[in-house]
C-alpha cells in the first residue's frame, strides 16, 4: 500500500475516533477534529461553487452567451450584504426565490395534492375482504382526520365533540412516528456500523496501529478530565 | 431497609450511567463484526421489484443516476450504489449517467467505482457510463437538466466536453431517458424528483434513500409515483440478488444483534421507571 | 424611489420570474416556433434557470464567509479556549479551497485530502447521533399514555422486522411491519404532506404578492412600514 492511501487511512481512523468521544465528553481532540471538519465543509462548498460557475456559467459565456456577465455581477451582489449596500443582494435573491416559487408550486399541486388526493380516492372499500375492507376505511380516515388536524388550527376546531377527529389523527401520526423512529434506529446504527467497519478492516489491520488505538484512548481519555484536575498541561491562570 | 434497598435498585437502573450504554451498544457491533454469526436475510418484495424493473428494462435504456447523497449518508447508501451498478454492468445494454445534486457527489461516485470496478464488466466511461457533474440548485438543477441538459452543462464532471463521448448521443432532456435512479440523503432531492422528472416527464422513478426518510416517501410510494422505495440500509438484499456479497449483508449480523439490544433498553428503561415510580409511592 | 429600488422591484421580480416559470409549464402562450413547437417561454425559462444554477453557485460560498467573520472575531479577541481552534478552522478553508481550485475538484489531489478528513468527518458525525438515541430511549422512551405506547408498540414491531434473525425467526413481524408501513404510515404521512403542500402553495403565492418578506433580510424602518 502506498503512502498516500495509509496516511489517508490513519488520518480517517483518527478523525473517527476522536468525534466519537463526544459522546462521553468534550475534549479537545474532538474540538479540533469538529472544527476539522466545519472548516473542510466551508472549503469543499467554495470549491465546488467554482466549479460549478466555471462549468455552467464561464463556459457558456465563453461560448458567446455574454448575459452571463450580468450573471455574474448579480452572483457578487449576493454578497453585499454583508455591507451597508445589503439591499443590492436582493436582486439576485429574488431571481432564486422566484425560481425556487415557480419550480416547487407548479408541480407541488400536481404531485403533493391532486395525485395524493386522487389516490386516496381510488381506494376500494367494497368487493374487497374484510380485513382489506377494514384497512382501506383505516387508510381514507386517517389521511382526512390529518388533513383536519393540520388545516383546522382556528379554537374551537379540536375542542368538545369534534375533538375525537384531532385525537384519531394524533394516534395516526404516532404509529407513523414510532415507524420513523425504528427507521432512524436503522439508519443511524447502519452508519456506525460503516465507521466500524473501516476502523476494524482497514485501519486496525496496517502496522503499528493495534499499538496506537489504546494510546489514543489513553490520551482521550486524560483529555477529557476537566482542565484544573489535570495534572498537566495546567490552565493558564489570569493575572 | 429493604424498601429503601429496592427503590435503590430501581432508581439506579433508571439513571444508568451513559458510559454503560454506550460501552454495551459497542460490544453489540463488535462481537459480530469480530465473529460473523452469518444470519440469514429475508428479501422484501420491494427489493426484488427494485430488481425485476432493472433486469426487464430493453437493451439501449437510458437511466439517469442521481448521487445526491453525502459523506454521511456514505455507509448507508454507498453499498447500495454499488450493488446497483454491479447489476447495471452485469445485465449490459444500459448506459448509466450519472449527475450529482450534492456537493461531495462526484467524489462519492468515485469512490462506488472504485468498488464496482467497470473494467471487469467491460464496461467503459463514455460508452456505457458517464457522470456529468455535480450541479448546484437542488430543484433548479433537475429542472434544468430535464428540460435541456446540453443547456446546462456541455461537460463531464472533469470537464471534457460531452460531445466527446458516445454515450450522451442523443440525450437532450428528460424523455430521452428510460428511468430514473436517485440516492439521496436529502428530503429536497427525493422529492424535487417526482416535482421536476416525474411530474411533467412521467420519467420512471427508482428512489434510495436513508431508512429515516422512508416514511416520508411513502405516499409517493403508494401513489405509483415511485416505482420502488428501499433504504440503503437493506442494500443486504440487493447484494443478494445481484450474487455481489459485501457491507450491506455484513451488517445484517450487526443490525440484529443491535436492534435485540434496543429492544432490551426500551422494556428495561420502562420496567425501572414504573418500578421506580411505584417504589417512590409506597 | 429608494423604498421602489429597494424593496418593491425585488418582489416584481420573485412574482414576473415565479409566473414566467409557472406559464411555461401549464400554457403555450403565443407566439409558437415552427420548427420546435415551443412557446417563447420555453427558451427563457430555461436560460432563466441556467442563470439560477450560477447564483446558486455564487451562494455555496456563504458559509466560508460567515465562518471568517465569526472566527476572525474569535482570534482577535482571543477568546480563551477557542482561538487556536478558530486559527486551524480557517487554515482549513483555505486549504481545501486553495487544492480545489488550482488542481481541480476532482483531481486526486483533492480527492486525497477530502477522502482523509472530510469524508470520514461527515460520516462519523452523522452516525454519532446514534448514541445519543441510544441514551434517549432508555431515559425518555417511556409508554406514559395510549399515544406513547402506540409509538413504543409500532416502532418495536418495525425494530424486530429491520433486524433481519428476528425477520427470518418470526415471519408475522413482516407481515405486520408491511400492514404498518402501508396503513397507518401511508396514510398520516399522506394527510401530512397534503396540509404542507398546501401551506407551501400558500407560502409561495404570499411571497410573490410581497406579502411575505424574509427573503429580503433585515428591513430598515422605512421598508417595515412599506
Amino acid at each position: 500500500m502506498d503512502f498516500n492511501t495509509v496516511f489517508q487511512i490513519w488520518a480517517a481512523a483518527l478523525f473517527t475516533i476522536w468525534v466519537y468521544s463526544i459522546a462521553f465528553r468534550d475534549n479537545p481532540f474532538f474540538k479540533f477534529a469538529e472544527h476539522t471538519f466545519v472548516g473542510a465543509a466551508a472549503g469543499h462548498e467554495i470549491v465546488m461553487g467554482v466549479d460549478n460557475v466555471i462549468r455552467c456559467g464561464w463556459t457558456p459565456f465563453a461560448r458567446g452567451a455574454f448575459v452571463y456577465a450580468v450573471v455574474f455581477l448579480l452572483g457578487f451582489l449576493l454578497y453585499t450584504r454583508y455591507s451597508k449596500y445589503f439591499w443590492m443582494s436582493r436582486y439576485p435573491i429574488a431571481i432564486m426565490v422566484g425560481i425556487g416559487i415557480g419550480l416547487s408550486m407548479r408541480a407541488a399541486v400536481t404531485a403533493e395534492f391532486i395525485a395524493q388526493i386522487s389516490s386516496t380516492a381510488k381506494i376500494k372499500v367494497l368487493g374487497v375482504d374484510a380485513w382489506t375492507g377494514f384497512s382501506n376505511i383505516l387508510f381514507i380516515v386517517l389521511v382526512l382526520t390529518v388533513v383536519y388536524f393540520f388545516i383546522f388550527t382556528f379554537p374551537g376546531m379540536h375542542g368538545g365533540n369534534l375533538g375525537i377527529i384531532s385525537r384519531f389523527a394524533r394516534y395516526g401520526m404516532m404509529a407513523a412516528f414510532g415507524y420513523s423512529f425504528a427507521n432512524t434506529i436503522l439508519s443511524r446504527f447502519n452508519m456506525i456500523f460503516g465507521r466500524l467497519d473501516f476502523i476494524m478492516s482497514q485501519w486496525l489491520p496496517l502496522p503499528g496501529a493495534m499499538i496506537t488505538f489504546p494510546v489514543v484512548l489513553i490520551l482521550l481519555v486524560y483529555a477529557m478530565i476537566p482542565a484544573e484536575k489535570r495534572p498537566w498541561p495546567k490552565p493558564i491562570q489570569p493575572g | 431497609m429493604g424498601g429503601s434497598e429496592q427503590k435503590g435498585i430501581w432508581s439506579r437502573l433508571e439513571n444508568v450511567p451513559r458510559e454503560i450504554l454506550y460501552g454495551l451498544l459497542l460490544i453489540a457491533f463488535i462481537i459480530p463484526m469480530v465473529r460473523p454469526i452469518g444470519f440469514p436475510i429475508p428479501i422484501s418484495d420491494e427489493s426484488k421489484r427494485w430488481y425485476n424493473w432493472i433486469e426487464n428494462l430493453p437493451d439501449g435504456s437510458v437511466i439517469m443516476i442521481d448521487f445526491g447523497y453525502s459523506g454521511g449518508g456514505e455507509p448507508e447508501l454507498g453499498p447500495m450504489a454499488v450493488a446497483v451498478y454491479h447489476h447495471m454492468f452485469r445485465r449490459g445494454g444500459l448506459k448509466a449517467i450519472a449527475m450529482s445534486t450534492s456537493t461531495e457527489g462526484p467524489l462519492l461516485w468515485e469512490k462506488a467505482m472504485a468498488e464496482v470496478n467497470p473494467g471487469q464488466y467491460g464496461a467503459q466511461y463514455g460508452v456505457d457510463y458517464i457522470h456529468i457533474g455535480f450541479i448546484t440548485g437542488t430543484e433548479t438543477a433537475m429542472a434544468a437538466v430535464g428540460k435541456d441538459l446540453r443547456a446546462t452543462t456541455s461537460t463531464d464532471y472533469k470537464g471534457v466536453s460531452l460531445d466527446q463521448f458516445p454515450i450522451m448521443e442523443g440525450i437532450t432532456d428528460a424523455s430521452s431517458f428510460d428511468t430514473l435512479i436517485v440516492y439521496t440523503t436529502g428530503g429536497d432531492q427525493s422529492e424535487g424528483w417526482v416535482r421536476q422528472w416525474y411530474t411533467p416527464y412521467q420519467v420512471p422513478y427508482l428512489c434510495s434513500t436513508l431508512a429515516m426518510m422512508v416514511p416520508t416517501m411513502l405516499p409517493y410510494r403508494n401513489a405509483g409515483q415511485i416505482v420502488a422505495l428501499l433504504a440503503g440500509a437493506t442494500s443486504g438484499q440487493m447484494e443478494s440478488l445481484v450474487g455481489k456479497p459485501a457491507r450491506g449483508i455484513k451488517s445484517a449480523d450487526v443490525i440484529t444483534t443491535t436492534h435485540i439490544l434496543v429492544l432490551a433498553y426500551v422494556v428495561l428503561g420502562n420496567i425501572a421507571y414504573y418500578a421506580s415510580k411505584a417504589s417512590r409511592k409506597g | 424611489m429608494s423604498l421602489m429600488v429597494r424593496r418593491q422591484i425585488p418582489i416584481l421580480i420573485v412574482f414576473v420570474t415565479a409566473l414566467i416559470i409557472m406559464a411555461d409549464y401549464f400554457l403555450q402562450l403565443p407566439p409558437i416556433d415552427a420548427v420546435t413547437k415551443k412557446s417563447w417561454t420555453s427558451s427563457l425559462v430555461t436560460d432563466i434557470q441556467n442563470w439560477g444554477i450560477v447564483l446558486a453557485a455564487f451562494a455555496l460560498g456563504f458559509g466560508a464567509v460567515n465562518l471568517s467573520y465569526l472566527h476572525t472575531r474569535h482570534i482577535s479577541r482571543r477568546t480563551k479556549g477557542q482561538w487556536p481552534f478558530s486559527i486551524w478552522l480557517l487554515l482549513i478553508i483555505i486549504i481545501f479551497a486553495v487544492t480545489g481550485i488550482r488542481y481541480g475538484a476532482t483531481s486526486s489531489t483533492y480527492s486525497w485530502l477530502y477522502n482523509s478528513s472530510y469524508f470520514a468527518l461527515s460520516a462519523t458525525v452523522y452516525s454519532s447521533l446514534g448514541f445519543y438515541m441510544t441514551s434517549g430511549i432508555y431515559r425518555a422512551l417511556r409508554a406514559r399514555n395510549l399515544e406513547s405506547m402506540l409509538l413504543l408498540i409500532v416502532g418495536a414491531i418495525a425494530i424486530m422486522r429491520n433486524a433481519p434473525a428476528i425477520a427470518v425467526a418470526a415471519p408475522i413481524v413482516i407481515n405486520m411491519e408491511a400492514w404498518i408501513s402501508a396503513i397507518p404510515t401511508t396514510s398520516a404521512q399522506r394527510g401530512i404532506m397534503i396540509g404542507a403542500a398546501l401551506g407551501a402553495i400558500a407560502l409561495g403565492i404570499r411571497t410573490m404578492i410581497g406579502r411575505e418578506t424574509g427573503f429580503l433580510g433585515r428591513l430598515t424602518e422605512a421598508e417595515k412600514g412599506g
